[in-house]
């Protein structure tokens, strides 16, 4: 089996929805500046990709028709290269990652550009034209719960307090500000206009703030605006190759992809959907949740980030190094490459040797990436 | 200069900037400047930021979200090169002379030739302003006195400004800033400041003098007398208390010792404490009133004791609501309280024939014309009735009788009129007034603009009952009118004979006239806070519910869907003018028109959820057609059911008609007129010009998602529930609208036609008024008139 492995990771700055300074950037465009800032920095011969996947995961609108080909012509890609747009909501971009891998691996091909892209802006969550199936909805409502009430759920059933969900707020926003502060975001930014630096982080939130915000979902619950992420805009790519491609073009191989994993759960706790695939992507990498130097695991809400961490036994001084999407955002499709991609980075900046990225999904999913150290 | 296209405010206090969005409503480019601010590295920030809060202030100094686009801030250091060229330029600086007279300096240097200059002085005269500064620049200079806040009060004092080269000026102050220009002498406060700061030191004064608590005098200089109904304190609340010192000083030192006012200018120790303390009324700590949280957490009204606070002891208690029984009876016989010897009395008469005689010797010094003098007291200090008005309604000889009593001399205008009137209908029904010297001259109407109240004098109307009348507008147009009054309020609700008086009246057009024009107004209440409709008659709907007439109660839906659709199918125009408010069925009869000319301050929306009901004559189908016929909404069957979904269920009222066009209560082809007086006439040219090859609106198909649509709105609805954002019945009253707007049990792939949506809009309506939960919903707005959150 031929070995994929992680050699660049870019993205856009994460910036607001709707007020931001990517709010008024079209996302096919968004993506295209990200993936080739990406091709100019690893200097890879762009005739080489084989195909950009591109995650998206309301792809209709700006992102809509086949965006990841669309991506490619946008982003003035030789026309051999092709295009596939990936769905798997949040884990679209991960997805991604995993379809590179597998395609590598079989060898039908050696360079792939994974991307993801969201503009909460300008496509709304549910995309223009939400019909949902009367007959499901009368089976299992569920199958169409919204996230926000996924997260109470979860709070609910892992006992996941307000205050243990807004002191791990309150962490995330500490460490993403000083990760901005030491410049440790910098690298993986690609400016785009005025969208030079992440702009959903609070820096200044403190606990108090935090305790006087009202239930984002439920008037009884604990989840609030402070400890979800927030509505955002942005864009993100990995180059996914072989290590023999890697190699010969002595491309700086940021990680090896060891293993991948999704898994399914009950729609209306999908945010212990990490806990599942992640057990299953270590279980095939063949190490422990013990094993791990660093841990990417996505913010969708504090409450099922806790609860994920709590389950798989994380240890949580690993765990989202430069901060999270509570204070960074998340833009659903493109949050998996930045997750994997960063991953990758912080394995190599530390010196670690595991690396686990993995992420909630709505509908009732997990996706799990292990990466090792090269 | 032909016209006024853009326009530079100098100082963006909340009185400059206020001016600059109104002249931005009125479709002109603003420059907008300030100071540059000390230490402040963006040189803009003072200009900057007073746009920024434009966008929160309540109420709305901007109408719809295109106008503070128009708006650009800068600062007088960098900026003042780009005055040339602007029309008009409008100094809202601080009321000091060196000041000004020092920027007219520099604005004469740099504006363009042609240009008009003028100041928002509420202080300073004309004639001051201009001492000292060169022939070339006084001549195009003027003052433009506005009131507060400028989007809302009509009244545009104008001193000097009165060649040819401000004929532009006057043109954009009418029909585009949609103010009653009044010329006004180049005395101390101009007119309505001149008579109001007299009524407010009297009413102070009095109160003082006679012992009265606050809730006492302001329930009788409030309402009984036409007056506003916070009273004379709430209203200093309201204005802000620091206010008026400054304009007291001026007067002060400038009317002669003889004048009546220093009389009156007096206890204003109280005040300067006040203001020292921060209690500047609702924009400071607050003022005579304060709102103060008690011990259980809830907010609670309190006094100030005046009678302590005018020895220097703020003190404020728990406010208690007067309970006179003269000014009960005050609407149906003022003059009882006017002529009551106890304290309430003698306040009433105190205040009222002070302010009478002040008023009535002030002709011809400030004003050439007693109606000049009424409509600046209407327009600028929302009076019912000016002065002359009210001395017509309480007699002229009355009023001389009784100001004896208060030691003043009657002032020769009111000798003059004796026994007669100071308005009067000529034989030819055109309305006159009374003019100093004796005799009376007509009022003139400038061109386009046409008041129903004239036609009204003129004529008989050709259809009428108690609730609906229908007049000849002449041309070949006429004009439907509701008056339909409930408790005092003009609501002009829709019922049987409202909707039976429309009916012959489209039969009428139909076989000889050309064109009909939807209008009423209600000239003694400010423009926006009246009435086009409130919809239809829901106390009439309870009633039918509670004895279960539901045959009925559909009978009168299906009658209003048949009578709107000939309304639209009619083969003649049909141009709704609204004003104010028109909710629900009021709405409705707008969606079915031809065309609307709406007055500027049109508040339009579909409300019905606040009841427990949907539209159900025609809105959801009419709101449908025009959402899907957007090319802009994006494609497939939800965008504009959602998009229809958000509006009505959540009972959006656009805050003006640029806004209803946002919303598509209005079309964009539809038109705004700004001046409410050239509403009525607007319309009725509206109306004319579309009469040649005139045919009705085709109706659209339209194409909806049915029952997964359905389960789109569920959802979203269901999530607002669990916020706590949704009531229950709520949920169940979106769910009927749901019904309705996804078409039912429709194929996506099958059209439908309007009437169908209304076959749905009748069995939700029919379904929700037999809950229990929509009856309540429609008791609490008739008892209480606040919507019940069940």
């Amino acid at each position: 089996m031929t070995n994929a492995v992680i050699a660049g990771y870019a993205r856009s700055a994460f910036t607001p929805a709707g007020k931001g300074a990517l709010a008024r950037v079209r996302p096919d465009e968004m993506a295209a500046d990200v993936v080739r800032a990406l091709v100019a920095r690893t200097k890879i011969n762009a005739g080489d990709i084989e195909d950009i996947l591109a995650g998206c995961a309301f792809p209709e609108g700006e992102q809509g028709l086949n965006v990841a080909r669309l991506i490619g012509l946008l982003a003035e890609l030789p026309l051999s290269v092709a295009g596939a747009t990936i769905n798997r909501f949040c884990g679209s971009s991960m997805m991604a990652v995993h379809i590179a891998a597998g395609a590598i691996a079989m060898g039908a091909g050696e360079v792939f550009v994974c991307a993801g892209v969201e503009s909460m802006s300008r496509i709304p969550m549910g995309g223009f034209n939400l019909l949902p199936s009367p007959k499901l909805y009368a089976a299992k409502p569920e199958a169409y719960i919204g996230m926000g009430e996924t997260a109470e759920n979860v709070a609910g059933r892992w006992q996941i307090s307000r205050e243990m969900q807004e002191a791990f707020a309150l962490e995330s926003q500490r460490k993403t500000a000083a990760a901005q502060q030491d410049g440790r975001l910098d690298e993986e930014i690609v400016p785009m206009g005025e969208a030079v630096r992440d702009g959903c982080l609070r820096p200044e939130t403190t606990a108090e703030a935090l305790a006087g915000l009202k239930p984002a979902f439920s008037k009884t619950g604990t989840v609030t605006a402070g400890t979800s992420s927030p509505l955002t805009d942005g864009a993100s790519a990995v180059l996914v190759c072989s290590e023999d491609y890697a190699r010969r073009h002595d491309l700086p191989m940021l990680a090896r992809i060891k293993s991948v994993a999704v898994a399914g759960c009950a729609p209306e706790i999908m945010g212990i959907g990490p806990v599942a695939a992640s057990r299953k992507a270590l279980a095939r990498a063949g190490i422990e949740a013990g094993a791990l130097d660093v841990v990417e695991l996505n913010e969708a809400f504090a409450s099922q980030a806790l609860a994920c961490i709590r389950e798989l036994g994380l240890d949580a001084a690993k765990v989202n190094l430069d901060g999270g999407a509570i204070a960074l955002g998340h833009p659903l499709g493109a949050t998996g490459a930045r997750i994997t991609g960063k991953a990758a980075a912080l394995l190599r900046r530390t010196g670690g040797r595991y690396a686990l990225a993995t992420q909630c999904i709505g509908g009732g999913q997990g996706i799990a990436t292990v990466l090792e150290a090269i | 200069m032909e016209e006024i296209r853009s326009v530079a405010v100098i100082g963006a206090g909340v009185m400059g900037a206020s001016i600059a969005a109104h002249a931005a409503n009125a479709g002109a480019s603003v420059l907008l400047l300030d100071i540059v601010k000390p230490g402040e590295t963006n040189r803009n920030a003072v200009a900057q930021g007073a746009i920024e809060r434009l966008k929160k202030m309540d109420p709305a100094p901007l109408m719809g979200k295109n106008a503070v686009r128009r708006i650009k801030a800068g600062n007088i250091e960098d900026d003042l090169g780009a005055l040339k060229d602007v029309d008009w330029i409008v100094e809202a600086v601080v009321e000091r002379l060196d000041v000004k007279q020092e920027l007219y300096k520099k604005l004469d240097a740099v504006r363009k030739p042609g240009s008009v200059v003028s100041s928002n002085t509420s202080t300073i005269p004309l004639k001051e302003l201009c001492s000292g500064l060169p022939g070339s620049f006084t001549r195009d200079f003027c003052i433009t006195h506005f009131f507060n806040p400028p989007r809302y009060m009509r009244l545009l004092e104008i001193v000097g400004g009165e060649g040819e080269q401000f004929a532009p000026l006057h043109k954009f102050a009418d029909e585009k800033l949609g103010k009653t220009v009044i010329q006004c002498n180049d005395t101390p406060g101009f007119i309505a400041n001149r008579i109001g700061t007299y009524w407010i030191q009297s009413a102070l004064v009095l109160a003082l003098e006679l012992g009265l608590e606050v809730e006492e005098a302001d329930a009788i200089m409030g309402k009984p007398m036409g007056f506003p109904s916070t009273g004379v304190f709430g209203l200093m609340d309201l204005v802000g208390i620091d206010l008026g010192p400054h304009v007291n000083a001026s007067l002060a030192r400038l009317l002669p010792q003889s004048d009546l006012f220093h009389a009156m200018n007096r206890d204003t120790a109280m005040i300067g404490t006040m203001i020292a303390q921060g209690y500047t009324g609702n924009k400071g700590k607050g003022g005579f009133y304060r709102s103060v949280r008690g011990a259980d957490g809830k907010r609670a009204k309190t006094a100030l004791n005046i009678q302590a606070a005018a020895k220097g002891d703020l003190e404020w208690r728990p406010s208690v609501r007067a309970e006179i029984a003269l000014v009960k009876d005050a609407r149906n016989d003022v003059k009882k309280l006017l002529a009551d010897s106890s304290k309430f009395g003698k306040y009433a008469w105190g205040v009222l024939g002070r302010v009478l005689a002040y008023a009535a010797s002030l002709v011809p010094e400030i004003a050439d014309g007693i109606a000049d003098i009424d409509a600046a007291m209407r327009l600028g200090y929302t009076w019912k009735f000016g002065p002359f008005e009210l001395i017509d309604q309480l007699g002229a000889e009355w009023v001389c009788a009784h100001l004896a009593q208060l030691g003043l001399t009657v002032p020769p205008i009111l000798q003059q009129i004796g026994a007669g009137k100071f308005y009067r209908t000529n034989a030819a029904g055109a309305l006159e007034q009374f003019a100093l010297g004796g005799g009376y001259k007509p009022i003139r109407r400038a061109p386009g603009i046409l008041l129903l109240d004239d036609i009204k004098r003129a004529q008989k109307p050709l259809l009428s009952n108690k609730v609906a009348s229908t007049w000849d507008l002449g041309d070949g147009v006429l004009c439907f009118e509701i008056h339909a009054e409930i408790r005092h309020a003009m609501l002009n609700m829709l019922d049987g004979d409202v909707l039976s008086i429309l009916e012959k009246t489209l039969s009428l057009v139909g076989k000889s006239y050309k064109a009909l024009v939807l209008y009423n107004d209600d000239l003694r209440e400010m423009p926006h806070k009246t009435n086009f409709s409130t919809g239809a008659n829901i106390g009439m709907a309870y009633m039918m519910a509670n004895i279960r007439l539901w045959g009925k109660i559909e009978g009168f839906i299906k009658d209003g869907q048949k009578l709107y659709t000939a309304m639209r199918n009619a083969p003649f125009p049909v141009v709704g003018a609204p004003a104010g408010r028109a909710l629900g069925g009021g709405c409705e009869m707008l969606l079915h028109c031809s065309a609307v000319q709406a007055y500027a301050e049109s508040y339009i929306g579909l409300v019905e959820v606040g009841v427990g009901l949907v539209p159900g004559w025609g809105g959801c189908a009419t709101m449908l057609s025009r959402w899907q016929e957007d090319p802009k909404m994006p494609k497939g069957p939800m965008p504009a059911v959602a998009k229809v979904f958000e509006i009505i269920s959540t009972a959006t009222v656009s805050r003006s008609a640029a806004e209803a066009i946002e919303l598509k209560f209005m079309r964009p082809s539809d038109g705004i007129t700004m001046n409410r007086d050239r509403l009525l006439g607007d319309a009725k040219a509206r109306a004319l010009a579309m009469v040649a090859g005139y045919a009705p609106p085709q109706a659209q198909a339209l194409h909806l998602p049915g029952p997964s649509g359905r389960v789109a709105m569920a959802l979203a609805v269901e999530g607002f529930h669990k916020r706590g954002i949704a009531t229950d019945h709520d949920v169940t009253v979106s769910g009927a609208l749901a019904d309705v707007l996804s078409g039912g049990k429709v194929e996506y792939a099958e059209e439908l036609s309007e009437t169908d949506v209304m076959t749905l809009e009748r069995q939700s309506f029919m379904a929700l008024i037999r809950t229990k939960e929509s009856q309540a919903r429609i008791k609490s707005i008739i008892d209480s008139g606040k919507p019940l959150r069940n």
